[in-house]
C-alpha cells in the first residue's frame, strides 16, 4: 500500500463537497473517488467519512436520497444542495488563500 | 413550504434512524467486499479485509450519532437521568440534602425579599432615578414635627412657606413635592375608624408619575388656600380592603368630622414618596388644620413638618442643582431670619450663614423606617448567608462521602474508558439536580414564610405593613444565582477528590485506614461545619440574652395589669374647646368600670419610641452660654403619675384641687431637678415656662422619680409634667388603666363606656403595657427569633454533616478497628479513640472560630443590650453545645464500629 497522508483538519469536508459537486455519490463512492483522483495518496478513513457526511447533511449543505447503486443495491446517494454549492465556493476560495500563503512562506526560505 | 420546514425540523431534532445508519454502513462494507472479490480475494478473505479496513462499526455509528445538532442536549439529559437514578438509590441522603437546601434557600429568598424591599428597590414611580431628597443644615426656632430619619446636618422637615418658595423660585426641578403624615378619623357608611393619612402637595401624583386607578388624582388646583380643598384620594389597598372596590368618585367621606369629596383612587402598588408610610387616604396640604386640629402650620415659617422630594429637570445633574438651590435657600433663610425672636449676630450665624440645603439621590425615596430596619435586616441577611454557607458545606460533605463510597464504581467506569470530564459532568449534574429541586421547594415555601414573618413583625399594629409578601423577579434572580453558585460549589467539592488522574489509586484507598488528601479534606469539612454553627449559636445566644435583658428592664413604673388605649376627640370632629371636657368625661367614665383601680392619661405615650421635647425657661436658673437643654414636656391628667405608680420624691402629686382655672402647676422628674437645681428638694416652688410664652408659666409642686420614656433601651429624659386641663391647646391623649380585669374583657367594657359618651369617638390601639414594650423592641425580637431558629438549624446541620462524614470514615476503618480489638483494645478505648479525634478537631476549630466570632459580633454591638459581644457565658455555652453535638455525632458511628466482631472486621475487603 502506498504511504498515506493524514488529511488536514477540515479538508475532508472540502474534498467531499468537491467530489459531490461533480455528481451525486454514495459514501463508498466518495471514498473511492477521492482515493483514485489523488492516486491513492489520500486515504479516507471510514471512521471519519460517515460522521463527516452526516455532519454536512445536518448543516444542510448536502442532501441524501435512497437510490439504486451500480450493482443494483439500495444505497444512500448524497448530492450537493444550493447552500452546499455556496459553501464549496467559499471553502475553495479559502483553500486557495491558505495554499497561496503557505507557498509564499515556503518560497521565501 | 411549512411542511418542508417541519420535516427539516424533525430531521434536525430526531436525526436519522439507527436502522438507516446501519444499512448505510453495511452497504459500505458489502461494496468493499465486492471490490476485494473483484480484485481476486476469496469471499471470506474479502469480507475480512473489508471489515478490517472499515474499523469499529460501533464507533462509526456512535460518531454519526454525535453529529446530530441536538446531541449536546441529549447527553445533558442523559447525565441528569443518570443523576436522578443515583439520587433515587440513596433516598436518605437525598432527603437530608434537599431539606437542608430547601431551608437555606427558603430563608434566603424570604429575608432577601425584605432586604430588597427596604434597602434596594426604587419607588414604584416614573423614572425614580431623577428624584432627589431635600434636607438642610442650620438652626431652627419653633416647632419641629419629625418622624425621624435625620442625621446631624440633614434635617428633613421644612415649613410650608419655605416649601412654596423653593417650589416656585427654583430653576432645576421639573417638580418639587411635599408630604407629611398623620392619623385621621374617617367615617364612611356610619362606620368610624382611625387610619393613616398623608397630606400631599397638589403636584404630588403628577410629579411622581402615579396614575389613577379610578377617577382623577390631585392637580395643582387642589392646593389653593388653607381649608379650601376638601378633596381626598384613596389608596388602592384601602379601596380594595375597606370599600370592596365600590364606585367612590364624587362620593363624600368624613375626615375628622369634615366632609371631603373623593376624586379618585391611586394606582395599585403606590403608597408614598416616603418608604414605610402606608397611607389609606391622601388629602391636600392645605387641609392640614382639619387633619391636625391641634396645630396651625400653613402660615408659620417656624413649623417644620414637611418632607420634600424633587424631580430634576432632564439633563440637570445633582451638583449644579445643589449649587443653584443653595443660593436660593440662603436668600430665603436670610429673609426668614427677620421673623426670629433672637436677633443676635450669633443667632444670625447659626440661622443664615451655616444654612445649607442638601440634595441627595432619592430613587428609593426618603425613609426614617429604612434607617430603623437597615441594621437588623443586614444582621439577619448575614445570618442567612452563614446558613447558606453551612448548607453548601453540609451537602458538599454528604456528596463527598457518597462519592468516596462510589470510588469503586468510578474506577471501574474509568477502566472502561470514561473520561474525567464525564465524571465531572456527572457530579455537576447531580449537584445541579439537588440545587434545582432544593430551590424549587425552598421558593415554594418562601411566600408562606415571608407572610408569617411580616405578620409577626407587624403584630399589634392595625395598619397595613410596609412590607409586601410577594416575591418579585429580583428575589427570584438572586435565589437562582445563589442556587447555581451553591450547586457548583458543593458538586465540585467531591470532584476535587478525583482530580488526580491516577484514579486507580482510589481503589487502593478503599481498604486503607483513611489517609492523605481525602482525609484532610474531610477534616476541613467537619471543621467548617463546626465553625459556621459556632458563629451562629454565639449570635443567637447574644440576641436571646439581649431580649431577656430588654424585657427585664425596670422602666421605673409598674408594668403589670396596665392597659392602654388612645382616643382623639378631634378625629371625631370635636371643636378645640370641646376636646378637654370630652377627655375628662372619658377619664371619669373609665374610672368607674369594674376592676379598674386607677386611670390616667398623657399626650406623650410611654415606651412608644416617641418624644415631645422643647426648651424651657426656669426661674432662678441662668443658662450657661450656648446651653441647649431640651426637656420632655408631657401633658397629663391628674391621676397619671399615681396610675403608673411613679414614686414621688418631694412635694405632692397633682390632685383634684388642680383645675383648669386654678394656679398652673408642674411636676418635674429627678433628672430635671438635678440639672436645674442640683437636688429634688430644691426644685419646689420654682417656676417653669416655655421661653417667651408667659401664659405657660407653672409652679413646681412636686418631684417624681425618673422613668424610662422613649424606649426601654434609652435613658430617662429630664421631664416636666403639666396638666392637660391647664394647657392652652387641646391634645389627643393616651389613657392608662390599672385594671384587674382580663385585657379582652376590659377592652370591651372600655369601648362600651366610650360609645355611651359618643358613638363617634374612636378607641384605638388597645394593648397591655407588656405588649407595648414587646412592640417597642420588635427589631431586637425579630433578630432574636431568627437568630435562635438559625442557631438551632445550624446545630442540626452540623450534627447531620459530622455524623455523615464520621459514619463513612469509621466504616472505612473497620479493618483497623478490628486489628486493634484483636490486639486487646476494649470497646470503650475504640469509642474513645474516635470521639477524641472529633473533639480534638472541634477544639482546634473552636480556637480558630472564636476570634472570627468576636469580629463578627463586634459589628452587631449596636443591636445588643445589657450584654457585651464578648460575653463569657454565651461563648462558653455555645462551645459546650457544639462540643456535645460533635461528640454525639462521633459517638454513634464509633459505637457501631466498636460492636463489630474483630474476626469479621479482619475479613472485610
Amino acid at each position: 500500500m502506498p504511504p498515506s497522508t493524514d488529511l488536514l483538519q477540515g479538508t475532508l469536508d472540502l474534498l467531499i463537497l468537491k467530489t459531490l459537486a461533480l455528481e451525486p455519490a454514495h459514501g463508498w463512492g466518495v471514498a473511492q473517488r477521492i482515493e483514485q483522483v489523488s492516486k491513492n495518496v489520500l486515504q479516507v478513513g471510514q471512521g471519519s467519512l460517515y460522521p463527516a457526511l452526516h455532519r454536512l447533511e445536518y448543516k444542510g449543505w448536502i442532501q441524501a436520497k435512497w437510490g439504486a447503486s451500480e450493482n443494483n443495491r439500495r444505497a444512500r446517494f448524497y448530492s450537493l444542495t444550493t447552500a452546499g454549492k455556496k459553501q464549496l465556493e467559499a471553502e475553495l476560495a479559502n483553500w486557495d488563500r491558505l495554499a497561496g500563503a503557505i507557498t509564499l512562506v515556503l518560497q521565501q526560505v | 413550504m411549512l411542511s418542508k420546514w417541519l420535516s427539516r425540523f424533525r430531521f434536525l431534532t430526531t436525526g436519522k434512524s439507527r436502522a438507516q445508519v446501519d444499512e448505510e454502513l453495511q452497504f459500505h462494507i458489502d461494496r468493499q467486499t465486492e471490490a476485494n472479490v473483484a480484485a481476486g480475494l476469496s469471499p471470506a478473505e474479502a469480507r475480512r479485509q473489508a471489515a478490517i479496513a472499515f474499523g469499529s462499526r460501533e464507533g462509526a455509528r456512535d460518531q454519526c450519532r454525535e453529529q446530530r445538532p441536538i446531541w449536546p442536549l441529549e447527553s445533558l439529559l442523559r447525565d441528569f437521568r443518570y443523576g436522578l437514578r443515583g439520587l433515587g438509590r440513596n433516598p436518605g441522603f437525598t432527603a437530608v440534602a434537599l431539606i437542608t437546601l430547601a431551608l437555606a434557600i427558603g430563608a434566603n429568598a424570604s429575608v432577601f425579599s425584605l432586604l430588597d424591599q427596604a434597602l434596594i428597590r426604587a419607588l414604584p414611580v416614573r423614572d425614580p432615578a431623577q428624584l432627589v431628597v431635600l434636607s438642610f443644615a442650620g438652626g431652627v426656632s419653633g416647632h419641629v414635627h419629625s418622624d425621624g430619619g435625620n442625621t446631624p446636618g440633614h434635617r428633613h422637615e421644612f415649613s410650608y412657606p419655605m416649601y412654596l418658595d423653593l417650589r416656585d423660585k427654583n430653576t432645576v426641578f421639573s417638580g418639587l413635592i411635599a408630604a407629611a403624615s398623620a392619623p385621621v378619623g374617617i367615617s364612611w357608611n356610619n362606620h368610624s375608624e382611625s387610619v393613616p393619612a398623608e397630606m400631599v402637595s397638589g403636584n404630588y401624583f403628577q410629579t411622581l408619575g402615579v396614575q389613577p386607578a379610578v377617577g382623577r388624582l390631585f392637580v395643582s388646583g387642589d392646593e389653593t388656600s388653607p381649608g379650601a380643598n376638601p378633596v381626598a384620594v384613596l389608596s388602592f389597598d384601602f379601596w380594595k380592603s375597606h370599600l370592596a372596590e365600590a364606585p367612590v368618585t364624587g362620593r363624600t367621606l368624613l375626615i375628622n368630622g369634615t366632609p371631603f369629596t373623593i376624586t379618585g383612587v391611586a394606582a395599585p402598588g403606590f403608597r408614598s414618596m416616603v418608604w414605610g408610610r402606608v397611607p389609606s387616604v391622601y388629602v391636600p396640604l392645605t387641609m392640614q388644620k382639619t387633619v391636625e386640629p391641634d396645630w396651625e402650620y400653613l402660615h408659620d415659617h417656624h413649623s417644620y413638618w414637611l418632607n420634600i422630594i424633587g424631580r430634576l429637570r432632564p439633563g440637570v445633574t445633582l451638583a449644579p442643582a445643589a449649587a443653584s438651590m443653595n443660593s436660593l435657600f440662603r436668600e430665603l433663610r436670610a429673609s426668614e431670619f427677620t421673623t426670629v425672636h433672637d436677633q443676635s449676630p450669633k443667632a444670625r450665624e447659626a440661622f443664615v450663614d451655616r444654612a445649607r440645603l442638601n440634595l441627595d439621590a432619592g430613587a428609593k425615596g426618603f425613609s426614617p423606617m429604612r434607617d430603623d430596619v437597615r441594621t437588623p435586616l443586614t444582621i439577619i441577611m448575614g445570618m442567612v448567608l452563614l446558613i447558606i454557607g453551612m448548607a453548601v458545606v453540609n451537602v458538599a460533605s454528604l456528596l463527598l462521602v457518597r462519592a468516596a463510597a462510589r470510588s469503586r464504581e468510578f474506577s471501574v467506569r474509568f477502566a472502561l474508558g470514561a473520561t474525567s470530564w464525564q465524571f465531572l459532568r456527572q457530579l455537576l449534574a447531580e449537584g445541579l439536580l439537588l440545587g434545582i429541586a432544593g430551590a424549587a421547594i425552598g421558593l415554594s415555601l418562601a411566600p408562606q414564610a415571608l407572610h408569617l414573618l411580616i405578620r409577626w413583625m407587624s403584630s399589634g399594629s392595625p395598619d397595613a405593613p410596609a412590607f409586601s409578601a410577594a416575591l418579585d423577579w429580583r428575589v427570584l434572580l438572586f435565589t437562582i444565582a445563589a442556587t447555581l453558585i451553591a450547586s457548583l460549589l458543593f458538586s465540585l467539592a467531591p470532584a476535587m477528590q478525583f482530580h488526580s488522574p491516577r484514579l486507580t489509586d482510589a481503589l487502593k484507598q478503599q481498604t486503607a485506614t483513611g489517609s492523605g488528601s481525602s482525609l484532610r479534606l474531610r477534616r476541613t469539612w467537619v471543621a467548617l461545619q463546626i465553625g459556621f454553627s459556632l458563629v451562629l449559636i454565639i449570635g443567637a445566644g447574644l440576641f436571646v440574652r439581649t431580649i431577656q435583658n430588654l424585657r427585664s428592664v425596670n422602666p421605673g413604673f409598674a408594668t403589670d395589669h396596665l392597659l392602654q388605649f388612645t382616643l382623639a376627640p378631634e378625629l371625631a370632629g370635636y371643636p378645640p374647646s370641646q376636646v378637654a371636657p370630652a377627655e375628662q368625661r372619658v377619664l371619669d367614665a373609665v374610672a368607674t368600670l369594674p376592676g379598674v383601680r386607677a386611670v390616667g392619661a398623657t399626650n406623650d405615650d410611654d415606651l412608644a419610641g416617641d418624644s415631645r421635647g422643647g426648651d424651657v425657661a426656669v426661674s432662678g436658673y441662668t443658662p450657661k452660654p450656648d446651653e441647649e437643654f431640651d426637656v420632655e414636656l408631657s401633658w397629663v391628667s391628674n391621676g397619671y403619675l399615681q396610675t403608673l405608680r411613679i414614686p414621688i420624691l418631694a412635694g405632692r402629686y397633682f390632685n383634684a384641687s388642680d383645675t383648669a382655672t386654678s394656679l398652673k402647676v408642674a411636676i418635674v422628674n429627678a433628672s430635671f431637678a438635678r440639672h436645674f437645681f442640683g437636688s429634688p428638694g430644691a426644685a419646689l416652688g420654682h417656676h417653669v415656662s416655655r421661653p417667651d410664652r408667659p401664659k405657660t408659666d407653672s409652679v413646681i409642686v412636686g418631684v417624681v422619680a425618673d422613668v424610662k420614656h422613649t424606649t426601654v433601651r434609652d435613658p430617662a429624659l429630664p421631664t416636666s409634667y403639666t396638666l392637660f386641663t391647664q394647657e392652652e391647646k387641646p391634645s389627643a391623649l393616651t389613657y392608662y388603666l390599672r385594671t384587674w380585669q382580663p385585657p379582652d374583657t376590659a377592652a370591651n367594657s372600655i369601648r362600651a363606656a366610650v360609645a355611651n359618651i359618643d358613638s363617634k369617638l374612636i378607641v384605638s390601639d388597645i394593648s397591655t403595657m407588656k405588649q407595648q414594650i414587646d412592640d417597642s423592641i420588635l427589631a431586637e425580637r425579630t433578630i432574636a427569633l431568627l437568630a435562635t431558629a438559625f442557631g438551632i438549624l445550624a446545630t442540626l446541620l452540623a450534627g447531620i454533616g459530622i455524623y455523615g462524614i464520621l459514619a463513612y470514615s469509621t466504616a472505612q476503618r473497620t479493618r483497623e478497628i478490628g486489628i486493634r480489638m484483636a490486639f486487646g483494645a476494649r470497646r470503650g478505648t475504640v469509642i474513645g479513640l474516635i470521639v477524641r479525634e472529633v473533639l480534638v478537631l472541634a477544639g482546634v476549630t473552636i480556637a480558630a472560630t472564636v476570634p472570627i466570632s468576636l469580629l463578627a459580633t463586634h459589628y452587631v454591638r449596636s443591636q445588643l443590650f445589657g450584654i457585651s459581644n464578648t460575653d463569657l457565658a454565651v461563648y462558653g455555652s455555645a462551645i459546650l453545645i457544639i462540643c456535645l453535638v460533635a461528640a454525639l455525632a462521633g459517638f454513634i458511628p464509633a459505637r457501631r464500629a466498636a460492636n463489630v466482631d474483630p474476626a469479621r472486621a479482619l475479613r472485610t475487603e
